[in-house]
């Protein structure tokens, strides 16, 4: 097996964010936590993750803040960002898409489908 | 020593040891706590990655060898603890596992005996639990539930079948849209609404045995699933003898949007009743097929305010060829017509776009302008006219405008940026 890919996962809910990585580990990826938005900025800076996996709804800057703060800065603004979100307004969802995030998934999600849409960016990001 | 000085020293040292013995009690009390929440931390952190493992593996072990093995309560409450949170985010084959996670340990079991607490809140909150377990075992006593005296326990056991879904958790849930609360039953029908298109076929089963508000609401449910599947019961309530089944069945043809039933609409807009009228108009709007102009037309002359304005709001919504018969309209023999043709193109904002063109360089385009403003007039309907001819920032606009209502012309209203503060 080949290096493993970095995964930053961005969710200010402790457990969903640690069963969202525990599934990532048990699919083979390294996985690193943030559980507010200077964290997830602060940790995709200096992780260089190839896959930022973000909740909009974050203590302290939101997840449409956190993907405006990456795609304007030259250094993250070619990381691929994957909302994973309970928001599933149509216009949440195209805002977060228009500034910029890969994918948009909605919770409650399937554990299957995540992984799936995983593989897919980062096939199409390699 | 004094009686009275003795006794007063007793009453003192009593008291001084009541709140030593109570402040020892809280301390002791939030140290085990403390101890507690500190000794559930470290034992999630070993049995959370066993759960997790089980939650996301794609192969079916058993149950009961995936998940942690423990004979103690508190390991069985933080597995049952970890299980409810990832209820709340998964779905799909996770969601499955989670549900049988529920089932091999016991959960279900014990929660269904929760449901027959004495007190009320612990049987809404068992209900509510088993709502996220979803298991097809709790279905029958959660329908015995929505007999509860208590209408917080009916919703929570009526959320809690709305979630386990299947055909027999619906239809109790069909039946509850007669419950006495109109509360309740508005709640029973938001869950139907959530439930979706699973809830269908209940609905159309069960609707002729439903009483009369129980049968508006089941219209209402099914026009928001908008399931193409009811658009046969919703034709034919729109000839049943109660108006609010009629008005109900139009505007619910109108949500699904089946363009097939555009003619049945404009059957209904000539309706004995104005309700059924008005949702019919209401709904042509939706459906925006043009051979409901001339209908929406002749409504625009109805008796009834609500009718004339959802048929004039329908021809606006039906694009040019509606405004057209708007501009039209403002022609009317009838006052009434024409004055909601007025207020028609005013929110529809063509009355600004005529006006701009009053200074136009294109003489065709002003002399269309001069017509659609003096139709304007003479509808009687001046008040956005008189108010654009007092205040239009173009002084040309304002001059061609007062010309035509011959008022005098006025003075510009205010420079540019500082409002109308003031002014009456």
């Amino acid at each position: 097996m080949g290096e493993q890919a970095r995964i930053l996962i961005a969710d200010g809910d402790a457990p969903v964010r640690r069963f969202v990585a525990a599934l990532l580990v048990h699919g083979g990826y390294e996985v690193h936590e943030a559980a507010d938005g200077e964290s997830a900025l602060q940790k995709a800076v200096s992780l260089e993750p190839r896959l930022l996996v973000l909740d909009i709804v974050l203590p302290g800057k939101d997840g449409f803040e956190v993907i405006n703060s990456l795609k304007s800065n030259p250094a993250t603004s070619r990381l691929p960002i994957l909302v994973l979100s309970v928001k599933d307004r149509e216009e949440d969802v195209v805002k977060a898409l228009d500034l910029g995030a890969e994918d948009y998934v909605i919770k409650p999600f399937s554990p299957r489908e995540l992984q799936a849409r995983i593989r897919k960016i980062l096939e199409r990001s390699r | 020593m004094d009686p009275v000085r003795l006794l007063m020293v007793e009453v003192v040292e009593g008291v001084g040891v009541f709140l030593a013995l109570l402040t020892f009690a809280i301390v002791i009390n939030k140290a085990l706590r403390e101890v507690g929440e500190a000794l559930d931390r470290h034992r999630r952190t070993l049995i959370e990655p066993a759960v997790f493992e089980y939650l996301g593996a794609a192969s079916s072990r058993p149950q009961r060898d995936a998940l942690p093995r423990s004979s103690s309560r508190r390991d069985r409450r933080l597995v049952e603890e970890i299980l409810l949170e990832a209820a709340r985010v998964v779905k799909g084959e996770t969601r499955d596992r989670v549900t049988a996670a529920f089932e091999a340990l016991g959960s279900v079991r014990e929660t269904i005996r929760a449901l027959h607490s004495r007190r009320w809140w612990k049987r809404a909150e068992a209900a509510e639990r088993l709502g996220l377990m979803r298991s097809r075992t709790a279905v029958e006593p959660l329908v015995a539930l929505m007999s509860d005296p208590e209408a917080e326990v009916r919703i929570r056991a009526a959320r809690a079948l709305g979630l386990i879904r299947g055909s027999t958790s619906i239809r109790p849930l069909v039946s509850a849209l007669a419950d006495p609360s109109r509360w309740s039953a508005i709640r029973v029908a938001e869950i139907l609404i959530n439930v979706g298109v699973e809830a269908v076929d209940e609905l159309l089963v069960a609707y002729e045995t439903l009483p009369l508000n129980a049968r508006v609401s089941a219209l209402d449910v099914l026009g928001r699933i908008r399931s193409l599947r009811a658009v046969g019961l919703m034709k034919q309530c729109l000839s049943d003898a109660h108006p609010d089944i009629r008005a109900r069945a139009a505007h619910g043809l109108g949500l699904i949007g089946d363009p097939g039933t555009a003619p049945d609409l404009i059957r209904a807009l000539r309706d004995t009743e104005w309700p059924p009228r008005a949702m019919a108009a209401k709904s042509l709007g939706r459906l925006r097929d043009p051979a409901a102009i001339g209908p929406l037309r002749e409504s625009m002359r109805d008796r009834q305010w609500w009718v004339r304005y959802n048929s004039g709001e329908a021809l606006r919504a039906l694009g040019p060829e509606g405004l057209e018969a708007l501009i039209d309209m403002l022609s009317s023999d009838d006052p009434y017509a024409r004055h909601m043709a007025v207020a028609q193109l005013e929110e529809g904002r063509v009355i600004d776009q005529f006006v701009a063109d009053l200074t136009s360089n294109d003489a065709g385009k002003r002399a269309a302008a001069i017509r659609f403003v003096d139709k304007v007039t003479a509808a009687a309907r001046i008040d956005d006219t008189t108010r654009q001819a007092a205040r239009s920032a173009q002084e040309g606009v304002r001059h061609a405008l007062s010309n035509i209502l011959k008022t005098p012309s006025p003075a510009p209203a205010s420079s540019p940026g500082k409002g109308d503060g003031g002014r009456s």
